[in-house]
């Protein structure tokens, strides 16, 4: 039987890839995105290759539509083995003084609550199955921090502090939970923003491999802390950045 | 007690498997036990070819005839890490015989417990030298041919104790907390030649070392005393630099991964 991996914001960029990793190692594959066209557009690439793969449409911040969406791959596919939180963003870039509380709860909610909600469903039924891997996502910044960017790197922060506690407190379960904190990544939300040369320019000679990361750079890393080469591994953070931080 | 090694049963996929470091060269420290063995192992099961490099030469001499039992092509080398002439033999016949290197895991390491107040300037010497020097001299004698080739992998085995500390191991605490700064230095060095460089710190592990100053009994129940329940086996940690040295971590340089079972978070 192949093993179920539920990947939260698989529609796009990062989340994309991992399903693509997750897929080609014969996993059953859940793209679980707000994003439902997306979802589906993922789902049917990696459908093509002749691995099991699903769409669901799930806001993170929203506890009912989390809950329903582990309940409905739970009753599809009868257990989650790996949940990889990559739902997120930075949502806005500006000065402290102009973030409205309701800006700032909405990046919490975003990166951090959804984190929390989608962990404390898949680790129920983790618990049950006594055995399973969680991998949240932070960024850089969580460690650098980032100007105009301050609820983010908290939110990202706070992703590394709750990653800790969870690992503790699961890993009697046989439940192991890792985070992975990427550098600047090439995704298509991110290169909207800016051209390739302004990003030459801005982080080619910060980062000592030379480049920025392709997105399939990071599927690898979350790849990894879902074998058993990883099954020593629990509570840390993992850094892809091509040596940046 | 939970095996997490039993459930995770993650690997491998639909396709047929392909060796990861295929004809790839890597220069094992320390390679002749513990650990040290279980990368030499783990490597050569991956296609690489491997330089065993050892102070003690029969042990060295041992883990080589078991990697050509398994098909592998392997030699031994005897070496003191912290003899700049020995480090200089090893380069020597590490490209006399293969004619490159693609992976260097430095995990030669020593220690001599004792007070600070005990410790002798020797032994401090000696600590420093091998644990910290080594990965100097290493450094220097492969570098030059990893520069050339525009690619290479240099992975240092640091420790838990960089971070926590040790009761009796300042020396090596020092040392090994020492070689992360190293390692984050030379991949910043090294970064635009294409070569990373990277620290695992694994916690204490099942290997003859934890025996040293305690019975069998107390050693294993204090291997066992980790929040995922499970003794850290030298496999626990050959894996994540396996995963280091292969291409999947092609983006990743300057970092120090922690494999302790969930005993240090850092």
């Amino acid at each position: 039987m192949s093993l179920v991996a539920v990947i939260t914001g698989g529609g796009n960029g990062i989340g994309r890839a991992v399903a693509h990793r997750f897929g080609r190692a014969g996993m059953t594959v859940v793209i679980a995105d707000s994003d439902h066209a997306a979802a589906e557009q993922v789902r049917g690439e990696i459908a093509e290759s002749g691995v099991q793969a699903d769409a669901l449409s799930v806001d993170v911040t929203n506890a009912r539509e989390v809950m329903a969406l582990v309940s409905d791959v739970a009753q599809r596919f009868g257990r989650i083995d790996a949940l990889a939180n990559i739902a997120g963003g930075s949502l806005y870039t500006k000065r402290i003084e102009d973030f409205t509380w309701t800006e700032f709860k909405r990046v919490i909610d975003t990166n951090l609550k959804g984190t929390f909600l989608m962990c404390r469903e898949v680790a129920r039924l983790m618990q049950k199955q006594r055995a399973g891997r969680i991998i949240n996502t932070a960024s850089n910044y969580a460690v650098t921090g980032s100007a105009f960017r301050a609820p983010y790197s908290a939110a990202k922060a706070g992703i590394v502090g709750f990653t800790k506690s969870l690992a503790l407190e699961l890993a009697p379960d046989g439940i192991r939970v890792n985070t992975v904190a990427p550098g600047p990544t090439d995704t298509p939300r991110v290169m909207e923003k800016e051209t390739p040369e302004a990003r030459r320019q801005r982080w080619y000679s910060a980062i000592p491999l030379g480049r920025t990361a392709q997105p399939e750079d990071l599927a690898e890393l979350y790849y990894f802390l879902t074998t058993p080469e990883s099954a020593a591994i629990t509570g840390q953070l993992f850094h892809c950045n091509g040596g940046l931080v | 007690m939970i095996a997490p090694n039993a459930s995770e049963g993650i690997r491998g996929g639909t396709r047929k498997r392909m060796m990861r470091l295929k004809d790839k060269v890597a220069v094992i420290t320390g390679g002749a036990q513990g650990i040290g063995r279980a990368i030499c192992l783990s490597m050569a099961r991956e296609g690489a070819r491997i330089v065993v490099a050892d102070l003690q030469c029969e042990k060295a001499n041992g883990v080589t005839a078991e990697l050509q039992a398994i098909g592998a092509e392997a030699i031994a080398v005897e070496v003191n890490v912290a003899n700049e002439m020995s480090v200089k033999r090893l380069a020597d016949q590490t490209f006399e015989r293969f004619g490159r290197i693609d992976i260097l895991v430095n995990d030669a390491g020593i220690y001599l417990k004792a007070p600070v107040v005990n410790k002798s300037e020797d032994d401090w010497d000696r600590t420093i030298n091998v644990n910290l020097g080594g990965n100097f001299l290493c450094a220097r004698a492969f570098v030059p041919a990893m520069r050339e080739q525009k690619s290479g992998r240099i992975i240092s085995i640091a420790s838990s104790i960089a971070h926590t500390g040790g009761r009796q191991f300042a020396d090596y605490a020092a040392s090994k907390a020492a070689i992360i700064g190293f390692v984050k230095a030379l991949a910043r060095e090294l970064g635009p030649e294409g070569i990373t460089v990277n620290a695992i710190c694994p916690g204490s592990a099942n290997t003859d070392m934890p025996r040293r100053h305690r019975t069998e009994e107390e050693t294993m129940a204090r291997l066992r005393s980790t929040p995922l329940g499970h003794v850290l086996e030298p496999d626990d940690i050959a894996g994540p630099i396996l995963f280091l040295a292969s291409d999947a971590a092609a983006y990743i340089t300057g970092q120090v991964y922690n494999i302790n079972c969930g005993t240090v978070m850092i």
